[in-house]
């Protein structure tokens, strides 16, 4: 009794304690999206799974297209643990890949044939290498990643050596580096110089090796020496994962910005007010789960954020919803969207919040900036500025339509068969698209669109609208519609000439104006039958045109809605419903195929 | 997109709406002028949306500034050619119409000329495609049909919309010092002087069929 006491106790120590895929992501990773392979597994079958189209890359990438007739299926995978594909990217270096379960290691390498067994400095870990990729085994976890440095800081650290070496630009006369330039030029160039001299090709490339190798090994650490993981060093990734859902997203907004190469000149110029920038985007984290039930693929999605950036997002959605813009939006749009916002709040509140910070800064430029902003907030008048544009808007997509454009022909004398130019109409199919937000103040466009009439012809006052000639690449109309509260920019004819007062009885249900109306800053729909119907097919390969022609047989709508703002999250859900009898698993998959083919 | 590649499918990739004229003169003594104009202008929505992508079906779609730039480079490369001169360019990038003309002292210089620019110009590494003649002329008789380079690419190309590339065409001009006697494609338009012949086709039917622009024109004797 005692023995199997032991037995069944160390047996659920284990079990509670055994490493698990998620726990050796690395912290590095600032976006992760898991899988809960048995909950989905439910839904869909691995043999299902494996058929799939874009299952074809997962393999050829993975396997090298060496093991013919194996997949995932076949490569000792857990599939009781979860699958999480994970990405990330710092100044130096990105890295991305995945961290799995492991049942079978003799099965894997069977399948992973390509990798090569690596002398590991860490216990208890095997590591294994193939060109690209790196495998790292840890009791029953895997973790396949690829570390590469960026580009950017190669070329940086090589062209320092290379410099530094006495030697002129790599790309020095006719040379140019681009696609019409293949590196054998300036390999080339070399020629002459002493063949145990690096060329700069070679040189990047041993740079890149280096660099690859050490920024390998600072992952690697990280992970086993310092045993610091995404897992261990973000609660809320860890709380996410609690989640019994399909899958778990998670994306660390706060570090993207950190990371961001734009900033930085701000980081080391002017580290303060980067460090100050910085405490407003502390705790921006979006996590999101993804949710498979009867006829709907749900995503929930939640964006948590500081108080400081909390407050300017809290006042900017505090806004009233303006009714009048569902008049736009037919009942069987394609797709549209609604957003939300006061503008007004929103600026007094980042006024409060980011000018106290800017105004700390002794710099000059900025210091003149803040001046000048401080001036405009007390001269400009901000009651009409807002009024003009107030917050609400929103935009329609209607498929694509034949429009009126003009073109150059050639014509011909019977006689000389000389020929010349001449103007005249034509036709194009072009997407028709609508704009329009509210205003308070109509006043102040009509006054901008009546001195640009004077100043061009190509601005013409209708009776309902103004129409602004040959504005989209000097060939179509767009019109702009100036009345009930709305300033509308499209290219619909039919809108401008026959509904400038809206769709009437033709527009959304009442039903639909509610939920816009209760459904937070922003709301967006599409039909996915009617958006196929009216997708633009010219572009498209043969393949991928039939593909367009049987989604118009799928019927399907896909509605983001979302929650009010508080002062440290807001929540958007994005739902997919459909009709048939597919399980949501496998509609999920049909629709990430058809995704794949398309893009491909 | 291979930028040639690009010059060369894109007038059948909008075949719906282009216009093609090649018009080439041959004096008693060979010498002559050669004028190719391609007019997108009607598909410029279309030629714009796709300028503004990155990439089309896996293929880099060249900016305007690289279009320009290779147009200038066939021009150079056109001028250093044996026996040709005068090489113009001329290129709205608006309308989209684009119009290379230049002198050539026998029909051998020019294909020749034409055929050693384009493969010079192009990154492709198979150039069998450019080496078929299109052109002779033996002082009395001028043969033309449509170069290989285009009838090849342009069989590679399926577009699910043929309707509209009946709305397309391409002129095909013969000018010479001296009056025709005959001409071998039954559909060629002979002006009133005898001094040229026309031939026009549509960009659907010639894709369909590239002898449609095959043409024996021969002159009454000097």
């Amino acid at each position: 009794m005692k023995q199997t006491l032991i037995v069944l106790f160390s047996f659920v120590w284990l079990h509670l304690n055994a490493q698990k895929s998620e726990q050796i992501i690395p912290q590095e990773a600032v976006t992760v999206f898991s899988i809960n392979n048995i909950s989905l597994l439910q839904k869909v079958t691995i043999d299902e799974l494996i058929e799939y189209d874009f299952m074809d890359e997962i393999h050829q990438e993975l396997f090298d297209g060496s093991t013919d007739q194996k997949s995932l299926k076949d490569a000792g995978i857990d599939f009781d643990q979860r699958l999480n594909i994970f990405y990330g990217k710092n100044l130096k270096y990105e890295l991305s890949g995945f961290t799995f379960g492991l049942k079978n290691k003799t099965d894997l390498f069977k399948v992973f044939d390509d990798f090569d067994a690596m002398e590991s400095p860490y216990k208890n870990v095997d590591v294994y290498g193939s060109f690209f990729n790196n495998l790292i085994i840890q009791n029953q976890a895997a973790i396949l990643v690829r570390v590469e440095p960026l580009e950017s800081h190669v070329l940086e650290v090589t062209d320092s050596i290379w410099y530094s070496r006495g030697n002129l630009s790599p790309y020095y006369a006719d040379f140019e580096n681009g696609e019409d330039n293949p590196d054998d030029n300036v390999m080339n160039q070399e020629i002459d110089m002493d063949i145990l001299t690096k060329n700069y090709n070679e040189m990047r490339d041993s740079v890149q090796f280096i660099l690859q190798n050490a920024y390998f090994k600072e992952v690697m650490e990280g992970l086993f020496v310092q045993r610091k993981s995404l897992y261990s060093q973000a609660p809320q990734f860890q709380e996410q994962l609690t989640h019994t859902t399909e899958g778990i997203f998670y994306m660390d907004n706060a570090r993207n910005f950190e990371k961001t190469n734009n900033l930085w000149y701000l980081k080391t110029v002017l580290p303060s007010l980067y460090t100050d920038i910085q405490e407003i985007y502390e705790g921006n984290i979006i996590v999101g789960d993804l949710i498979l039930k009867d006829h709907n693929i749900e995503f929930q999605i939640t964006a948590k954020y500081g108080e400081k950036l909390g407050s300017i997002y809290q006042e900017m959605n505090d806004s009233k919803f303006d009714k009048n813009i569902t008049k736009y939006i037919k009942e069987d749009q394609a797709a549209y969207f609604t957003y939300n916002i006061n503008l007004r709040k929103a600026y007094d509140k980042a006024f409060e919040v980011i000018v106290p910070i800017l105004s700390k800064e002794k710099n000059q430029d900025i210091s003149m900036n803040v001046l000048f902003l401080k001036l405009a907030n007390e001269f400009v008048n901000k009651d009409a500025l807002f009024n003009t544009y107030k917050g609400s808007m929103f935009g329609t997509f209607n498929g694509i339509q034949k429009v009126k454009t003009k073109k150059i022909e050639f014509f011909y004398d019977e006689v000389t068969f000389e020929y010349g130019e001449r103007t005249s109409e034509a036709e194009e199919d072009m997407p028709i698209f609508t704009l329009g937000f509210t205003t308070d103040r109509p006043d102040i466009p009509e006054l901008v669109l009546s001195h640009l009439s004077q100043v061009t012809s190509k601005f013409e006052k209708k009776e309902n609208y103004w129409i602004y000639n040959n504005a989209i690449f000097e060939s179509a109309p767009v019109y702009l519609i100036n009345k009930n509260g709305l300033l509308i920019v499209t290219n619909d004819k039919d809108l401008a000439d026959n509904h400038s007062n809206g769709y009437g009885a033709e527009s959304i249900s009442k039903k639909a104006v509610k939920a816009i109306k209760n459904s937070g800053f922003m709301t967006a729909a599409a039909d996915i039958k009617i958006a196929a119907s009216k997708f633009p097919t010219d572009f498209l390969q043969p393949e991928q045109q039939r593909l367009i022609e049987s989604l118009k047989g799928k019927s399907g709508n896909m509605k983001l809605t979302s929650s009010d703002t508080s002062s440290n999250q807001t929540n958007v859900s994005l739902v997919y419903s459909y009709e048939g009898q597919e399980n949501s698993g496998k509609h999920l998959l049909d629709l990430l195929n058809t995704m794949y083919l398309l893009t491909k | 997109m291979k930028i040639t590649h690009l010059l060369l499918i894109l007038p059948f990739f909008f075949c719906g709406c282009i216009e093609i004229i090649d018009d080439i003169t041959v004096h008693n003594d060979g010498t002559g002028s050669f004028k190719y104009s391609i007019n997108l202008s009607s598909s410029k929505i279309k030629v714009n949306s796709i300028l503004a992508l990155d990439s089309l079906n896996g293929k880099k779609v060249p900016d305007m500034g690289a279009i320009v730039e290779k147009i200038q480079t066939f021009k150079n490369t056109l001028e250093t050619q044996p026996g040709i001169s005068n090489v113009k360019t001329e290129f709205n990038q608006v309308e989209f119409i684009l119009k290379v003309s230049c002198d050539f002292t026998n029909v051998v210089a020019l294909q020749n000329g034409i055929k050693e620019t384009l493969v010079a110009i192009s990154k492709e590494k198979n150039t069998e495609i450019y080496n078929s003649n299109w052109i002779t002329w033996d002082g009395k008789t001028l043969s033309r049909l449509i170069p290989n380079a285009i009838a090849v690419k342009a069989k590679t190309y399926e577009n699910s919309d043929m309707d509209l590339l009946k709305n397309g065409s391409y002129t095909s001009i013969s000018r010479f010092d001296r009056a025709i006697d005959k001409t071998t494609n039954v559909n060629a338009k002979i002006n009133p002087s005898k001094t040229a012949t026309m031939l026009r086709v549509n960009t659907y039917d010639l894709r369909q069929n590239n002898h449609l622009i095959e043409n024996t024109i021969s002159l009454t004797p000097n």
